[in-house]
């Protein structure tokens, strides 16, 4: 999967770069906005914050202008289904974790974050989910002394 | 002789079983994801972070240092024998080394390797124990105005020696300032950025962003598009070099121990760039420099002594200033905090067991490295069959468990997919990650001794360029920014990074 418009201007990673710094600043200014500022002597919590925001969108808006005007580069390959799915496999095993116990919320992470790879089998994704469970409920759990509990129950 | 007193405490520290296991573990765990392409040091590092803390301070500095040089060794195996870098730092040795692997002579182009690093790793060993308390004792001396200084140098140096964009990697140093703001202030006692939620209060954990933005996103992007493989060169041949490729290593070795020594310490260095700087150095001293790239045994020499000494130098700020020059050094930073270690000039007179048994560990770990990668070759070699695809569960169960031991919750494990997700857009927009963490485990450093500078000085900025060590350093900041303005050195460095691409 090739990023769309690869000719004329728009450099695409410095675009994409520029819009973070300018958003991530933006949204830093919106939650600090109550804080107080301060004078340079006597610095309120939001001075350093508003003054990081304040530069995070001066440079973001510069990079952003400047990747409009440059020459045109795609962002290269483009194909988020890997990064998907290991966000759904974590965020399983950060809600279960607490809850439902390490077997379930580690059998989650491995099988659901073994099917990101296209070349992965189901013989080898049981075989090695069970070893790692073992391995790691005896190593982090009884070994280490991780606080988690190991069964739902 | 006092510095044979503490060289003996380092040794005696060293020699201790624990440590000198952990020392063990940390070569051999560095040889094994140097030698693995699609995992590398700095995400070795983040996983195992966490997992230091049930480790005694020492043990744990020991071992996850030794990942650090070990993958230097062993990321050479990969690149000599399938033409694909294990590890970054060992992309030039990939050039000669495979062509020597090509013409059967793999076996003295890995053992050219392996001892080039343990000389280079031995000097620089012991410019760390030369250094380390010279500079320490020079920067006790600093007051809030110095570390203000020393930080901005730090971090805007990093960013200029460093891969790509300058000005996106100060916009990332600025994210990580920011990020490190998060929690509650200690000086007012109020809550800044948490977004309402209670969990913040004690700001991001180090671990999570390191995990997320070197741990997830790196699977995430490697798991795009299919593994690659390179052809493996099987015959390893005598692994002794001859007389002449002996000749014609030697002194690129000594070289190459030189440029990774120097450039280790400067901010944004470390073992990359000292390997492709020596790569450089090499081809224009050689007299016959069309040999390079069809197996000049020099060209694997040079780069592979100067990595490991570069790895083991970037040492020298961390332990002397507390200022971390790469993302590496900033994750030991990370290692010490959690173990209630403040870095800086103080560790080396308060805690002297610390530095001397870390220094005397390096070379321990060094020489086993040696025995690790020679003998055990075949080992290394059958270990580079195994598919990526049943490697990343593991490091996905290490990163999570890892993650939740820290707090014993489930939100910093949620917290880890923002940042896996984040590093991802960072990688595609073409932004380094590594200032951002520096940003980020410097920004409270830099905080304090700003509010305490300017509270001092009542307001007055001026008193950043007044004290002289503060505005000699401010003073070379601004000259290297105002270099990268001039036309002609941005062509060059655009060329010399350019051309380490290639």
């Amino acid at each position: 999967m090739r990023a769309a418009g690869a000719t004329g201007k728009r450099d695409r990673p410095d675009i994409l770069a520029g819009g973070l710094m300018v958003g991530i600043g933006a949204l830093g200014l919106w939650a600090g906005r109550s804080l107080a500022f301060g004078t340079p002597a006597m610095m309120g919590p939001g001075f350093l914050p508003g003054v990081m925001c304040g530069l995070l969108i001066l440079i973001g808006g510069f990079v952003l202008l400047k990747g409009i005007a440059k020459p045109a580069e795609g962002l290269g390959l483009l194909n988020m289904k890997p990064l998907a799915i290991l966000v759904v496999a974590i965020a399983g095993f950060a809600f279960a974790s607490e809850t439902l116990g390490f077997v379930v919320a580690t059998v989650w992470l491995l099988v659901i974050g073994s099917l990101a790879d296209q070349e992965s089998r189901w013989k080898e994704i049981a075989i090695s989910t069970a070893l790692l469970t073992v391995a790691g409920a005896l190593v982090f759990i009884e070994g280490l002394g991780v606080q988690m509990p190991i069964w739902p129950f | 002789m006092q510095f044979l007193d503490l060289l003996m405490l380092g040794f005696s520290e060293a020699f201790t079983p624990t440590n000198l296991l952990f020392c063990f573990i940390g070569a051999l765990l560095g040889t094994l994801i140097g030698v693995l392409p699609g995992i590398g040091p700095t995400a070795t590092v983040a996983i195992l972070l966490p997992i230091t803390f049930f480790l005694p301070p020492l043990a744990a500095l020991i071992m996850l240092s030794g990942i650090f040089y070990g993958a230097q060794y062993g990321g050479s195996t990969t690149a000599i024998l399938v033409n694909l870098p294990g590890e970054a730092s060992a992309v030039v040795t990939a050039i000669d080394g495979y062509q020597m692997a090509r013409k059967g002579r793999a076996g003295a182009a890995l053992a050219v390797a392996a001892l080039g690093s343990f000389f280079a790793g031995t000097v620089a060993t012991i410019a760390l124990a030369v250094a380390g308390p010279t500079l320490s004792s020079f920067a006790l001396s600093f007051g809030p105005a110095e570390y203000v200084a020393l930080c901005i140098f730090g971090l805007l140096a990093a960013t200029i020696l460093a891969h790509g964009s300058v000005i996106k990697a100060i916009g990332m140093v600025c994210l990580g300032l920011l990020l490190g703001m998060v929690g509650i202030d200690v000086n007012s006692g109020s809550t800044r950025l948490t977004f309402g939620s209670t969990e913040l209060y004690d700001g991001i954990e180090f671990v999570v962003i390191a995990v997320g933005l070197f741990g997830v996103a790196e699977i995430a992007v490697n798991l795009e598009s299919k593994e690659q493989r390179g052809i493996l060169q099987s015959t390893i041949g005598r692994l002794w070099p001859t007389k002449q490729e002996f000749k014609e290593s030697w002194a690129a070795v000594l070289r190459g121990t030189g440029v990774g020594t120097i450039l280790g310490v400067l901010p944004g260095g470390g073992a990359t760039l000292s390997a492709f700087s020596a790569y450089s150095v090499e081809k224009k001293i050689s007299r016959t420099p069309e040999k390079f790239g069809h197996g000049a045994i020099a060209g694997v020499a040079g780069p592979e002594a100067a990595n490991n000494a570069g790895a083991q130098s970037s040492f020298i700020p961390l332990l002397t200033l507390g200022i971390p020059s790469n993302s590496i050094m900033a994750m030991m930073l990370g290692a010490m905090t959690i173990h209630g270690i403040t870095p800086g000039p103080g560790v080396i007179q308060n805690q002297p067991e610390l530095f001397w048994g870390l220094v005397a560990s390096m070379w321990l770990g060094n020489a086993m490295l040696l025995v690790i990668n020679l003998p055990l070759i075949g080992l290394w070699v059958r270990l580079l069959k195994v598919p990526y695809r049943l490697m990343y569960p593991a490091i996905l169960m290490f990163c999570c468990i890892g993650v939740y031991s820290v707090s014993n919750r489930g939100f910093d494990v949620a917290l880890v997919i923002l940042f896996g997700v984040l590093g991802y857009v960072l990688r595609k927009a073409k932004c380094e990650p590594g200032p951002l963490l520096l940003g980020f485990v410097l920004g409270p450093l830099l905080e304090t001794n700003l509010r305490r500078a300017l509270l001092l000085s009542q307001g007055d900025p001026l008193v950043f360029v007044e004290r002289p060590i503060s505005g000699i350093l401010l003073a070379v900041t601004a000259v290297m920014l105002l270099m990268l303005v001039l036309p002609s050195i941005r062509k060059s460095r655009k060329v010399a990074f350019e051309e380490s691409e290639n």
